[in-house]
């Protein structure tokens, strides 16, 4: 009986983590400036004069679906990672990924190699660095690989070391320095449908890997000797699992930047609502990546419409890393202080 | 002639031999420090065997080579008739299942879905996704009487009771073999015989083969129909309770010196352990054993 009710309880909590994306979605299209609701409603409906329908179907839905996107592979990088590592302060942004990805977007702009115009390249240039930045970590940690405790230090050690030299590059090559700036912080602004072509069709492929990976990674959290036992080879499915958190964290960056503890923070919130069971942790950490990133960014724009009349300033906008790394750096405290509680 | 070696995955365990576990001259070592030297044990199917032995003297490794989580410097071990070594990862559990003496806590695992873990090997991990196969899970849990439990956190359990739950999960990999590491340990009397129990009624009702490693030489005595005492990476003492349990074991095995006499009601052998041994007449010792 009790069984039934918890299960029931959490596909309830699914289906209302779904509902919750949907509305910050709609939100997030009416956040913007110049456009209220009604005229986003009238041009959804096919109406609206043509202005209207310019900023609604070429700016603000390409940047909720980039955003959606975005935030739902971080969500399932971070569960993955921290899934892989036994570790519950892992993820993207610790981990090397994400300062690797950052560093080679920035560098192949300031080479001059990637732009504004030209996200492709941007792209791979942060997957390389996504995949340089883990490989420095996999290196580092030898064979240490299963002790939580050693790939802590050294992913804070490879992070450090990027950000360092993703320094050194903006001190060398200063040139595009405005776009630079959005990918370190993390933003949505000016995503076009460009982003987003390029951006599904790779979340799409991975979100599916992790999906199979769920049973397996359900496992390694048990631990690697109890996961042995039990039949995984826990060495090769940590690394398909290390392979597939940095495809999805280098996808979501290179779309919008670093966005700050997102990837760390929604699969605690994954694991308190959904379990421990990654089959159902999974698409849940997916849908509160979207929804958290989505709902930033509504949020972001939101605070700049009020920032701006309230300053007096012509044009001012928040990014959206910005929020991200302020409220999850407050939810992470909560964590944290939980989590070293009675034990 | 030319022999053709396959992975004998989906190969059925050869008939006969099911459920017994063989080593052939299994050496191991960590990093030059040789750890065993050299097993050779035959265990039947059915049988009840107690792994003792000092600290270090590979009791834990030897386990853990018999479950193929090792691999072996020399020798080999055959499950059933079939070499360990030619098995894949997921077949061998499904021959045999070990018991880790500890485990990391998973926070917010349920009893259920913690022994439903050990499915993984019959499952696979896409048939993992799919709900269903439950009976092996349920008839797991209730053997060891954690039902009640089932949706309970593992993490809000005592010891004694997450002990049952992960002995319910090496279960649900429905093996013929059970290999147990010290299963006891960290658990106070009444739950150290309640799991000995358990283990004692699961391999008289399913013929399970059980090797445990115990540091308790009075469950050994009650609880195992054989005993194999280790020294030194390798087989000191070989045989059924009443023949080996003695002073002499005590002394050369163990490295105590103490009596041993009969249990008034059961007539299994008792130990009465009176004081460690200086190192140095252990070492002597060594001389004349076998």
């Amino acid at each position: 009986m009790r069984a039934v009710t918890s299960f029931l309880v959490r596909r309830r909590t699914l289906a209302l983590s779904a509902l919750l994306v949907a509305a910050v979605g709609c939100a997030d299209l009416v956040a913007g400036r110049a456009l209220g609701a009604d005229d986003v409603w009238q041009v959804l409906g096919g109406a609206g004069d043509p202005a209207a329908r310019h900023v609604v179907l070429r700016l603000r839905l390409p940047r909720m679906l980039v955003a959606l996107v975005a935030g739902a592979s971080l969500g399932l990088a971070g569960t993955v990672l921290q899934s892989a590592l036994r570790n519950p302060l892992a993820g993207p942004e610790v981990t090397g990924v994400t300062p690797g990805a950052v560093l080679g977007a920035v560098a192949a702009t300031g080479l001059g190699l990637a732009g504004w115009r030209s996200p492709t390249a941007v792209v791979v240039a942060a997957c390389i660095g996504g995949f340089a930045g883990a490989g420095l970590l996999w290196l580092l940690t030898g064979r240490q690989k299963s002790d939580p405790a050693q790939t802590a230090v050294h992913g804070v050690l490879v992070s450090a070391v990027l950000s360092g030299l993703t320094a050194m590059v903006l001190l060398v090559a200063p040139g595009e320095l405005g776009s630079v700036v959005q990918w370190l912080v993390g933003s949505t602004e000016g995503r076009v449908w460009q982003h987003w072509v390029l951006l599904w069709p790779w979340a799409a492929v991975w979100a599916v890997v992790a999906c199979v990976l769920a049973a397996p990674l359900t496992l390694l959290r048990c631990g690697d000797e109890q996961a042995a036992a039990a039949g995984l080879a826990p060495g090769r499915a940590r690394a398909a699992a290390l392979v597939c958190a940095v495809a999805l964290t280098a996808g979501a960056v290179s779309a919008v930047g670093a966005l700050g503890f997102v990837g760390l923070l929604v699969p605690h919130l994954a694991f308190a609502l959904f379990g421990a069971d990654l089959r159902r942790a999974l698409p849940g950490a997916a849908l509160l990546g979207a929804a958290v990133v989505t709902g930033a960014d509504a949020g972001a724009q939101w605070l700049s419409r009020a920032l701006a009349s309230a300053l007096d300033a012509d044009r001012l906008s928040v990014p959206t890393g910005a929020l991200t790394t302020c409220v999850g750096a407050a939810l992470l405290l909560v964590v944290a202080r939980r989590s070293v509680g009675p034990e | 002639m030319t022999t053709v070696t396959t992975r004998s995955d989906a190969a059925p365990e050869r008939p006969g031999r099911q459920g017994t576990v063989r080593t052939e001259g299994l050496r191991f070592g960590y990093g030059g420090r040789e750890v065993l030297a050299g097993v050779d044990l035959d265990i039947g199917a059915g049988e009840c065997v107690a792994l003792v032995g000092l600290n270090g003297c590979g009791k834990s490794t030897l386990l853990r080579l018999c479950a193929g989580l090792l691999r072996p410097a020399a020798g080999r071990v055959r499950l059933g008739g079939d070499d360990l070594a030619r098995l894949s990862r997921r077949s061998a559990a499904r021959r045999v299942a070990l018991l880790h003496q500890s485990a990391p806590a998973v926070p917010g695992m349920t009893v259920r879905q913690l022994v439903r873990q050990g499915r993984y090997a019959a499952r696979g991990p896409l048939g993992m996704l799919r709900d269903g196969d439950d009976a092996v899970c349920s008839r797991a849990m209730a053997d060891v009487g954690v039902s009640e439990w089932a949706e309970r956190p593992v993490d809000s359990l005592s010891g004694g009771e997450r002990q049952r739950v992960r002995l319910a999960m090496a279960l649900a990999q429905d093996t013929r073999v059970l290999l147990l590491d010290e299963p006891t340990t960290y658990l106070d009397l009444r739950h150290q015989l309640e799991v000995m129990q358990t283990v004692v009624r699961l391999r008289e009702e399913r013929g399970l083969t059980v090797v445990m490693v115990l540091h308790d030489l009075g469950h050994a005595a009650r609880f195992a129909d054989r005993i194999v005492a280790l020294r030194a990476g390798a087989v000191a003492v070989d045989g059924p309770p009443e023949e080996v349990v003695t002073p002499r074991l005590l002394a050369e095995v163990l490295g105590v010196a103490g009596r041993v006499g009969r249990d008034p009601e059961g007539g299994w052998p008792v130990c009465y352990p009176d004081h460690p041994m200086p190192d140095a007449e252990l070492l002597q010792n060594e001389n004349h054993i076998h």
